[in-house]
């Protein structure tokens, strides 16, 4: 299944908030929907979820627009909160059946993913019992518990301990070996890395970038050496302004092309006293900051 | 569908499970118990202090300068007054004061002369009729002495006072005094349940909203099978509890039905008619419902719970006026007046205004087809409206939308 968005417009009054977005995400992969707070992410999966129509643009699955009826969606959205009054078991069940699962499958389905998460002995109480931690994790279980085919996640790491972090992570792989469509929005770029095969960063309402994130990496632009020293100084005179120092103490030199690259290396490796020099590979959030940073 | 069901399902047990809920319907029932059962407990203690009354009884003095007039007006006094021991007072008009004033006597009547008296009593209640009775019983003495002086025996000029009039009613239409109990007491009760409950139903709303749980259930359910399903449970509930509570009071009015004896008023309740009823049953459930929708739509655009009090005043107004109308209408007695003719077909008053003219006056059936028919329209119309405005106003967070805006959206939507 192929799930694809195609120049989606959206406008708040007169505020444009989304300008022709695109992207295609597929089954069996996790999607990373990035882009810093206000860029346009939650309006884009507010749009995806139907709960509020584009003004322009569509939304298709394996080229046909999308039928709601169909397709299953499970939803985890940024604005957490389920009803803090009732107990959880009755309200997840609640939630699945909406969904149209039966009630006997329901309950089984709930419980399942009580025990899964580690949450069984929650089944019986009220909500506004828990902590924000375990709430989230309840929530979760209305995003999975009817089996959809399309999980949405917005920002599913934020509030979670390292422990309840490590159990999403879990779930989600499991997710994406199912072969479910699994898009995540966050700004916390080590989770988008770790599980992501494509993403998309959103930037002022606008894709800047999208892709294969392998691809993506490999294709940045290879003129910058990683240079680990102990006597980091003389090269520093040596270099001027082409060299800076990065938080972790190494030296990252620019050159003035990637072609310079082994030449460059030879030189720093003849010259210098060197512990280590390596082509400098940008993780994730040095293409966030530099796609996403730039004020439109 | 199945959705609606769901959702219906889920809302009528919360309301069900409500501590406050289930609280207030058995004080209500309680209440409701120890009322009917006050004939049977009031009599029990009569049946007690019955003979230590005799002595309670007030004692009225009559007095009067000439003692063969004295002697003339306790005798009439004594027939007039079953409830007080008419005595004869001698010595002067200040030891009646006295009397009077120590408590010994409750009032006085001191007679100046055939035609003319001072009352004397020490706190005069609100609703002392005593100077009323006394001036027929003396108009009627006075006549009497006077035909005698003309010439006739006592016995023809008792003859003549006592002729009787004989008249018969026969109602072709309603019997207004007979239907004015549970016409008020349905109009009562369709005033409590609509405004308690519609804000139940626009708080529900507004607290699904406020605790986001919102942006599940509209990605989940489709808007109509929300807002029908949330009205519906609420009316559902607001039945139950009226079953409860009437129902009860039915029972226990059984049980207690000989103490109660032939009370009017109680009985004429007891003995609504079906046909009335079921008019009942129709103008308050689409009543409930046309109003809980707007309740509903309005919960949704509030964007806090504590606005909702505000938010809903509009609605709150507009039944309140419809209540009054029909309220005032029905003290005057002239239920067929041109507002109140106009309010049976205005849905916003129809189920108030309507019912008060089928229950209190003669109402053709077209009339009450038509009412009917615009009513149910307007129902389904403001419901589905509602539905849209609840899927606009859920997720309109911050500031609390202008109305320009959300008709605008909604005519979009």
């Amino acid at each position: 299944m192929i799930l694809e968005l195609k120049n989606i417009d959206k406008s708040f009054g007169e505020k444009q908030v989304l300008k022709g977005v695109s992207f295609t995400a597929e089954s069996g992969k996790a999607f990373g929907l990035l882009g810093r707070n206000g860029a346009g992410k939650t309006t884009t999966i507010r749009i995806l979820m139907n709960v509020f129509p584009a003004n322009g643009g569509e939304v298709l699955v394996d080229g046909k627009p999308i039928d709601y009826n169909k397709i299953g969606f499970g939803y985890l959205p940024e604005e957490r909160g389920l009803y803090p009054k009732k107990l959880i078991i009755d309200q997840l069940v609640y939630f699945a059946e909406l969904k149209g699962v039966a009630h006997r499958d329901a309950v089984k389905a709930v419980d399942y993913w009580l025990e899964r998460l580690g949450m069984s002995e929650y089944r019986n109480k009220r909500l506004d019992t828990l902590s924000k931690g375990n709430q989230q994790k309840i929530q979760l279980i209305t995003a999975l518990a009817h089996d959809p085919q399309i999980v949405i996640l917005d920002e599913p790491f934020s509030g979670l301990d390292p422990v309840n972090a490590m159990l999403l992570k879990d779930v989600v792989k499991e997710q994406i070996a199912k072969g479910k469509i699994v898009l995540f929005s966050s700004h916390q770029m080590s989770y988008i890395e770790e599980f992501c095969d494509s993403i998309a960063i959103i930037n002022a309402g606008k894709v800047v970038l999208h892709g294969d994130l392998h691809d993506i990496k490999r294709n940045y632009v290879r003129d910058r050496l990683v240079v680990n020293t102990t006597k980091p100084e003389q090269i520093q005179t040596d270099f001027g302004s082409a060299c800076t120092v990065t938080d972790n103490g190494s030296l990252l030199i620019q050159l003035a092309s990637p072609d310079y690259k082994k030449t460059a290396m030879k030189r720093l490796v003849e010259n210098y006293d060197i512990d280590e020099v390596k082509v400098f590979e940008p993780s994730l959030n040095d293409i966030f900051v530099e796609y996403a940073g730039e004020q439109v | 569908m199945k959705q609606f069901g769901t959702i219906l399902k889920f809302e009528l047990k919360g309301y069900l499970k409500n501590k406050v809920f289930v609280g207030i319907t058995l004080f209500l029932v309680i209440a409701i118990a120890v009322a009917m059962f006050i004939p049977n407990i009031a009599s029990l203690f009569k049946s007690e202090d019955g003979e230590a009354d005799a002595a309670d009884i007030p004692v009225m003095l009559v007095y009067a300068e000439d003692s063969e007039l004295s002697a003339l007006v306790k005798q009439y006094f004594d027939e007039a007054f079953s409830e007080y021991k008419v005595k004869v007072a001698d010595g002067t008009v200040e030891e009646v004061k006295k009397q009077i004033t120590s408590g010994s006597a409750e009032c006085a009547f001191v007679m100046d002369g055939a035609d003319s008296y001072t009352y004397y009593v020490n706190n005069l209640s609100m609703y002392d009729s005593n100077t009323e009775i006394a001036n027929t019983v003396l108009q009627e003495v006075y006549r009497v002495t006077a035909m005698v002086q003309y010439g006739m025996t006592p016995e023809q000029a008792d003859n003549i006072m006592s002729a009787q009039i004989e008249s018969y009613t026969t109602t072709l239409g309603k019997d207004q005094m007979q239907n004015f109990f549970y016409t008020y007491i349905m109009i009562f009760a369709l005033y409590m349940v609509i405004l308690l409950y519609g804000q139940m139903v626009a708080t529900n709303v507004a607290t699904e909203k406020s605790s986001r749980a919102m942006e599940v259930l509209v990605t989940s359910a489709k808007p109509t099978s929300m807002m029908f399903g949330k009205v519906l449970a609420s009316c559902l509930a607001g039945l139950i509890q009226l079953v409860a509570v009437f129902g009860s009071a039915l029972v226990f009015y059984n049980i207690n039905k000989s103490a109660w004896g032939d009370n009017m008023i109680i009985e004429s309740i007891f003995n609504i008619p079906v046909t009335l009823f079921v008019y009942m049953l129709v103008f308050f459930i689409l009543g409930f419902l046309m109003y809980a929708f707007m309740f509903g739509a309005i919960g949704s655009t509030a964007s806090k719970l504590e606005d909702i009090n505000t938010s809903v005043m509009p609605v709150t107004f507009l039944f309140i006026i419809a209540f009054i109308v029909v309220m005032a209408s029905m003290a005057s007695g002239n239920i067929d007046n041109t507002v109140m003719k106009v309010c049976s077909y205005v849905p916003f008053t129809s189920p108030m205004a309507m019912f008060t003219r089928i229950c209190m006056s003669t109402v053709a059936p077209y009339e009450i087809a038509a009412s009917i028919a615009i009513l149910v329209g307007t129902t389904v119309g403001v419901g589905l409206i509602a539905a849209k405005i609840y899927r606009v106003g859920v997720l309109l967070y911050g500031t609390t939308p202008k109305i320009g805006s959300i008709i605008k959206t909604v005519w979009k939507a």
